[in-house]
């Protein structure tokens, strides 16, 4: 315990903390700060954070930077001296010598900003010390869609840089020259347009000035109130602060205390938000007549609804209906989705979208564990020594977890990447172990061999906490390791290298995302790499784990909810008959659908030969994000009923029968759960536009009409039943949610859990499974005729099929879709960056345009698929994870051909 | 080499008796043995030796050497490094070049002694590429001593391996500051970051890193070899030892000179220095290079120490001694350093980026003639402020010469801004240039020169000069046969 004297008060304080800490906690915002933030290292650069500081009682006092100086046993600190109200005056004076004059008070209908509040404070507003030489005349960069700078309001605080650096790490900003007349500049002194920036807006939300500022002007916005929210574009779940007037969105920001995200979102969370009052929004029911789609009242429309349903449920029997459920709706609205099918309508046929990404990941790692989510969170970084990432490029699909591996890994820390692309993490990675798609299961071979072979094993953790270990050695050091090197194209030596490196770590830590799922092997390679952290011991604590990067925002809550077949609310078994009970008890009914229902796959197919006669889809483009787009049409045409529910007119929304125009998550309250399992609230920041409803009020309405007494749609209301139907989400209440969230299972008392399995596995012990390589059908099918193999991704700007990134500013930062091809490839087929090229597979082509670039191995494509001009999924095959039928999006047989 | 009277060699004993290229004749005056006697007592002995010396740092810090050196020893680390400060950013200071030159082998000596001690296998020499010649020598030393098995593995047989490499600097002054150093070594911004953390727990790399100036460590083989008794009985009571001065500007001897620490400013310059030159008067001396303070008649008694020169406003710095007589302006000779300031402040923070432009912009209106009191207080205001504020030792000491020339030559900027004169004639804004009507006969011979036509008058009668448009070149006061032309 220390003692610090804060303008004479005693105070004590414990660790090792700065001055401007402790006075900060112990009396509040006494000290006036300007360089300093929060979120980002002391950097001691403005000086106006100056305190009197003597070591003794009546000892000498020196001037000391608060911000940067650790505060010392004894001190005595004096925050308003005589001496440093008039240095800081002075300070803030010297500014203004090199700084526009009308831009001291706030512009008209503007607030002020954070330096215009400081000179406020410290009733400065002009200065005494007129320059011969200022910098007050530079030229405005406004070319970028969301990014722009004044720099001659720049005070040289570099907040900005240490912004780019610290939170975003791509290093953009920096300072140019030296002295009076150092400057910020964009790369080499470009623009934020030619410049690498993605438009992460952390250097705008750091700008204490208006030198870097938005589109939207965000913080000196006027506004009625601040709503925090979550992001609804990926499974980081990025709390937003949504400045809110007259109904109207006027900018988001970061919360600076935020665990999942302090002060950081990406472009897309908190720039692409215009698409809430986007013109093109549904905003009334429409229902086919003679082929046209009709607007018609809501209850016109639910009124067809429930006689077509009904009708169809009574002559084909309730199995004759599908849904398919959306991750992008909260977990209210996925678990009425799925109570409506399960209880109302009296199937099974319930699936969603994480068929077409995670579901490997929740099939592999309950086999595994017992549990299908990630095992710890994503501060968790902060304390692991090694980090693997597999089948992920998380520095563009999921943002701010990848702009945190990255610091991780510029600080030091080991970085594996296995991934067929130079993905910008492999361009950083200790070792990047490039394989060629498809062959994960022979590299984590690779790698369990290496690990076992070298006995870099984790003894004690095996015995204790696993099953199968024995079987698996044996087959492994069966395998042809040589050949395993031939298939995956990357020298053994390396994989060697890597494996003693994430076996030697004190605490190693998996990351992987779709490059893992989407292939024929997918739910195999989940369990081989939760092998891998089982052999090493690196389950159940602080900075190891296994962590899937879930792909859209709330995949894990819709699993979690009982969006899929097999499993209802809480993952119980459907076809378990104490299961079977508890639910009818749950949902007060007397019978509810027994056998497991259709995956989406099944769902198409059964469309096409007629046992699937009606179908139901919240806020889901099948038409544009699922495999073999021919075969969806040819599903989708086949069905007799059609019903839709959707922001915007889709390709899906077009071919239904009925239309219902959904409310987006600026106009609803729920929750969502992120990847690390963290639920959290997402607040109304508008009104619903007019005509809309929230998804789950229309499920409400639709179950109420249907005969089922449902409750009127509210978070809280809803929340407290599933926390009675799902087990984990026993201690769950709106209340107790707070800002950041609880991370599953919540214990009824509230108590959340960051580390899963640290004691123990829900299933016991942890289960080690064998599999040996297999190769796709898809190329040993077609790799004659089509001998390059396609693999697709993401990009930053862009979520899924863009109905919502494309109509905002995004579509002007990346505007179209291209191919990545190796030079040596480009060289042989005539190609040059910007052609546009033919794409032609076994079911289909397309039209491209080239990028040639070595980040990708000679044989491999990369895409992209966020634009319809380009449908890839024209391409893309029938072929699906063996155990889920996850599409194989990440294989694709294809030729290429130059010229369009 | 200036006079050798009053003078002990200590950092300097070898230069000029030795051939810097003979690792031999380095060896033949006790070189080595100093290592050779380290690395037979423990790390703790060593240390505790160079305590005892008193030895501080002569980088301008004053830091006791042998504490620094405990400090980084006891930091837990797989890998230190050991630091040589060789960056000499000092206009007109040449110290280090010298010893470099003279005598490379006695900073690897120490160097390694200093890792022995702190526990680093690896030093680093950070040298200003502008210094070929003992870039050559340092690579031709550092080669030989690898040949003799003085740098490398297992030195003198013993558990000790020890190396040196280099490291160029692109002459940015600030980059001799020690957190700068490091990182324009690690190829970052050379700019100083916010100490704590110091060096010594987080230095090259994040690597706990002992950082010693060359002159520091010239001292090291002597005091192993002397004893710290025999080091210690040298100096004053708080100061140790010797130093080198760079002694320049109005004095009869100029050049480097080694003197005891305690000798007197006057001793320097009137013994040493041999007085002024032309028989002018002395009237001021800056020590502690471009950010040291003017001292005066009244400080020449004072004997030079680390603390004495604090007390005095000045400051010891890397050993500039800049020497002025009755012709120099001390408003002018402000000016000059804070323009040196400028230019070398890295822009990190606000005080010092902004306060000593501004500094520099109002003494240059002083010197134009357009200063006025208000301005005084300005100078005197702001200077404080950077001083007490700036993040580092460039912008925490950059006012001296501004707040030391007022403090000592109140008078003379009094005179610049009341009466718009300098008082030493050198601020041209502020001469005119009259002609004497008594003494002018009416040559036309300075009409003729002036360049701006700026001197009218009839043949064979008194010429005037219109003040409003002339250009203080003194063309016509050169050519005058009469000396009818005086400056005011
Ligand atoms: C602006 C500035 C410039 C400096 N330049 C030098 C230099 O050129 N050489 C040097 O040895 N120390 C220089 N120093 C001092 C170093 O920061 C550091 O204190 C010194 O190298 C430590 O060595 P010492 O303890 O042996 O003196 C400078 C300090 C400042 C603030
Ligand atoms: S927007 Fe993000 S990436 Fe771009 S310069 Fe700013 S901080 Fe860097
Ligand atoms: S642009 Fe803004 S954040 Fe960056 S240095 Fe200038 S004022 Fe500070
Ligand atoms: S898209 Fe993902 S990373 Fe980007 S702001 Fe939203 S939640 Fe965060
Ligand atoms: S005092 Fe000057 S040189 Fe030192 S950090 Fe500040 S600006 Fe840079
Ligand atoms: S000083 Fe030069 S400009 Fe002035 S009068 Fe004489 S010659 Fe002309
Ligand atoms: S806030 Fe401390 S130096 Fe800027």
């Amino acid at each position: 315990m220390k003692t610090i004297y804060i303008n004479n008060n005693k105070y004590n304080f414990e660790g090792e903390p700065t001055i401007l800490e402790v006075v900060r906690e112990k009396a509040g915002d006494i000290i006036p700060v300007i360089c300093h933030h929060n979120t980002l290292e002391p950097h001691g650069s403005c000086r106006i954070c100056s305190v009197d500081v003597a070591l003794q009682k009546d000892g000498p006092r020196k001037v000391m930077a608060s911000c940067h100086t650790p505060a010392s046993d004894g001190m005595h600190i004096f925050t308003d001296s005589e001496r440093v109200v008039k240095l800081r005056k002075n300070i803030a004076e010297l500014v203004l010598s090199d700084y526009p004059e009308d831009k001291t008070e706030a512009a008209k209908n503007k607030l002020p900003t954070e330096f215009q509040r400081l000179l406020e404070r410290l009733g400065v507003y002009k200065t005494r010390y007129n320059a011969k030489e200022t910098h007050t005349d530079q030229e405005k960069d406004t070319l970028h869609p969301y990014i722009k700078s004044d720099l001659s309001q720049c005070i040289r605080c570099y907040r900005c840089v240490r912004a780019c650096d610290e939170i975003q790490g791509k290093f953009i900003l920096n300072i140019y020259g030296r002295g009076y007349d150092n400057r910020i500049i964009k790369d080499s002194d470009s623009s934020f347009t030619d410049s690498e920036c993605v438009s992460c807006g952390a250097c705008v939300q750091a700008c204490p000035t208006g030198a870097i500022y938005d589109l939207y002007e965000s913080k000196i916005q006027p506004y009625d109130k601040i709503v925090h929210t979550v992001c609804t574009y990926c499974g980081v779940g990025c709390n937003l602060e949504v400045r809110v007037k007259d109904g109207k969105i006027m900018g988001i920001e970061a919360p600076d205390d935020a665990e999942v995200n302090a002060a950081h979102t990406c472009i897309k969370g908190r720039y692409a938000f215009e698409f809430y009052n986007h013109p093109d929004r549904l905003t009334t029911p429409l229902i086919k007549k003679n082929g046209r789609q009709v607007p018609v009242s809501w209850d016109e429309a639910y009124d067809h609804i429930a006689n077509k349903l009904n009708k169809i449920k009574e002559q084909y029997g309730p199995d004759a209906i599908g849904g398919i459920s959306s991750s992008r709706c909260t977990n209210e609205e996925n678990y009425l989705m799925q109570k409506f099918m399960r209880a109302v309508v009296g199937t099974n046929n319930i699936d969603g979208c994480a068929r077409v990404c995670h579901a490997p990941t929740a099939y592999g790692m309950q086999k595994a564990f017992g549990t299908g989510a990630a095992t710890n969170s994503i501060t968790d970084l902060e304390h692991t020594d090694c980090i693997l990432v597999i089948g992920a490029n998380p520095t563009s699909a999921h943002p701010v977890t990848g702009s945190k591996i990255k610091q991780q890994a510029m600080k030091g820390k080991t970085l594996i990447v296995i991934d067929p692309v130079k993905t910008e993490l492999a361009e950083i990675a200790d070792y990047h172990l490039q394989l060629r798609p498809g062959t994960n299961i022979a590299l984590l071979n690779m790698f369990a061999y290496y690990l076992i072979k070298n006995d870099l094993l984790d003894h004690e953790f095996i015995k204790n906490r696993t099953t199968g270990f024995e079987e698996f050695k044996e087959q492994i050091l069966k395998v042809n390791i040589d050949e395993y090197e031939r298939i995956t194209t990357v020298d053994k030596h390396l994989v060697e290298k890597a494996a003693e490196a994430f076996a030697k770590a004190g605490n190693a830590m998996s990351f992987h995302g779709l490059g893992v799922t989407e292939h024929y092997t997918g739910s195999r390679t989940v369990m081989l790499l939760a092998n891998i952290s089982m052999f090493t011991g690196n389950i159940g604590r602080k900075g190891v784990g296994v962590n899937p990067l879930r792909g859209q925002n709330n995949v894990q809550g819709a699993a979690d909810m009982g969006v899929q077949p097999h499993q209802g609310a809480g993952y119980l078994d459907v076809n378990d008959p104490e299961i079977q009970k508890y639910y009818k008890e749950k949902y007060g009914i007397e019978t509810i659908p027994e056998k497991e229902g259709l995956k989406i796959p099944e769902m198409f197919d059964g469309a096409i030969n007629k046992t699937v006669k009606a179908m139901w889809i919240m806020g889901e483009d099948v038409m544009q994000t699922d495999p073999n787009t021919q075969h969806v049409r040819k599903a989708l045409e086949g069905l007799d009923f059609l019903v839709v529910q959707e922001l915007f007119p889709t390709e899906t929304s077009k071919m239904a029968d009925v239309v219902l125009p959904a409310a987006s998550f600026f106009e609803k309250e729920g929750t969502f759960t992120n990847g690390e399992r963290r639920i959290q609230k997402v607040n109304k920041v508008v009104e619903p536009i007019e005509g809309t409803k929230a998804d789950g009020q229309i499920m409400v309405d639709i179950m109420n009409r249907m005969g089922y007494p449902q409750k009127g749609y509210s978070a809280d209301v809803l929340l407290r039943e599933i926390a009675d139907v799902v087990p984990f989400f026993a201690g769950v209440t709106w209340e107790n949610l707070g800002t950041n969230g609880l991370q599953w299972p919540v214990t009824k008392d509230g108590k959340d859990t960051k580390i899963l399995h640290s004691k123990e596995f829900k299933i016991g012990k942890g289960q080690i499974h064998f599999f040996d390589f297999e190769e796709t059908p898809e190329l040993i099918d077609n790799r004659d005729k089509y001998p390059f193999i396609l693999t697709t991704g993401r990009n930053l700007e862009h979520y899924n099929s863009g109905t919502m990134t494309r109509r905002t500013p995004n579509k002007d930062v990346l505007t179209e879709d291209n191919l990545w091809i190796n030079p040596a490839d480009a060289k042989k087929k005539g190609i040059k960056t910007g052609d546009r090229v033919r794409l032609i597979s076994a079911r289909g082509e397309t039209y491209i345009k080239a990028f040639v670039t070595d980040k990708v191995k000679e044989g491999v494509l990369r895409s992209t698929f966020h634009f319809p001009e380009v449908s890839i999924n024209n391409l893309t095959g029938d072929i699906g994870d063996i155990e889920t039928l996850t599409p194989e999006y990440k294989v694709v047989a294809v030729d290429v051909v130059a010229g369009g | 080499m200036a006079k050798d009277k009053k003078q002990i060699r200590i950092a300097l004993r070898n230069c000029g008796f030795i051939n810097p290229e003979n690792i031999d004749e380095y060896i033949a005056r006790d070189g080595y043995q100093a290592l050779g006697k380290a690395l037979e007592m423990t790390p703790e002995e060593v240390i505790d030796e160079i305590k005892k010396s008193g030895l501080r740092g002569r980088g301008g810090g004053g830091f006791p050497t042998g504490l620094k050196w405990e400090l980084t020893r006891k930091v837990e680390a797989e890998q230190k490094y050991v630091v040589c400060n060789a960056d000499e950013g000092d206009p007109g200071a040449f110290m280090d070049r010298s010893i470099l030159e003279g005598d490379p082998h006695t900073v690897l000596e120490a160097m390694a002694i200093n890792g022995y001690c702190t526990g680093a296998s690896k030093g680093l020499i950070y040298i200003r590429a502008e210094y070929p010649l003992a870039i050559e020598r340092l690579k031709i030393a550092i080669g030989q001593a690898r040949e003799y098995g003085l740098l490398g593995d297992k030195i003198f047989g013993k558990d000790f391996s020890f190396d040196i490499e280099l490291r160029y600097g692109a002459g940015a002054f600030v980059c001799g500051e020690e957190t700068a150093l490091i990182h324009s070594m690690e190829g970052l911004r050379g700019e100083p970051t916010v100490k704590p953390p110091f060096p010594s727990e987080s230095g090259y790399k994040g690597a706990p890193t002992n950082v010693n100036n060359v002159e520091t460590y010239a001292n090291i083989p002597v005091i192993l070899l002397k004893g710290s008794g025999w080091f210690a009985s040298i100096g004053t009571e708080k100061s140790k030892g010797t130093k080198v001065f760079a002694l320049a500007g109005k004095v009869n001897n100029v050049g480097l000179i080694e003197v005891p620490m305690g000798t007197t400013l006057r001793e320097v310059i009137f013994d040493i220095g041999g007085g002024i030159k032309s028989g002018k008067k002395f009237k001021a001396v800056q020590t502690g290079g471009p950010s040291g303070g003017c001292l005066t008649e009244k400080h020449l008694d004072i004997p030079i120490d680390y603390d004495n020169l604090i007390a005095s406003g000045s400051m010891m710095g890397s050993g500039g001694m800049i020497v002025m007589d009755e012709d120099d302006c001390m408003v002018s000779v402000a000016k000059f350093y804070l323009d040196f300031t400028v230019e070398e402040s890295c822009g990190k923070c606000a005080p010092c980026r902004l306060g000593n432009k501004r500094l520099y912009e109002i003494l240059d209106t002083i010197t134009q003639g357009k200063g006025t009191e208000d301005d005084l207080f300005k100078l005197r205001n702001l200077g404080n402020v950077i001083k007490d504020t700036s993040l580092c030792g460039l912008g925490q000491t950059s006012p001296n010469p501004v707040l030391s020339t007022m403090e000592n030559f109140y008078d003379e900027y009094l005179a610049h801004v009341k009466d718009h004169k300098c008082p030493a004639g050198q601020c041209k804004a502020l001469m005119s240039y009259i002609i004497n009507p008594d003494a002018c006969v009416g040559c036309t011979l300075c009409a003729r020169v002036c360049p701006v036509d700026a001197i009218s008058g009839e043949k064979k009668m008194p010429h005037v000069i219109d003040q409003s448009i002339c250009i203080k070149c003194g063309a016509c006061f050169e050519k005058c046969k009469f000396g009818a032309i005086f400056i005011e």
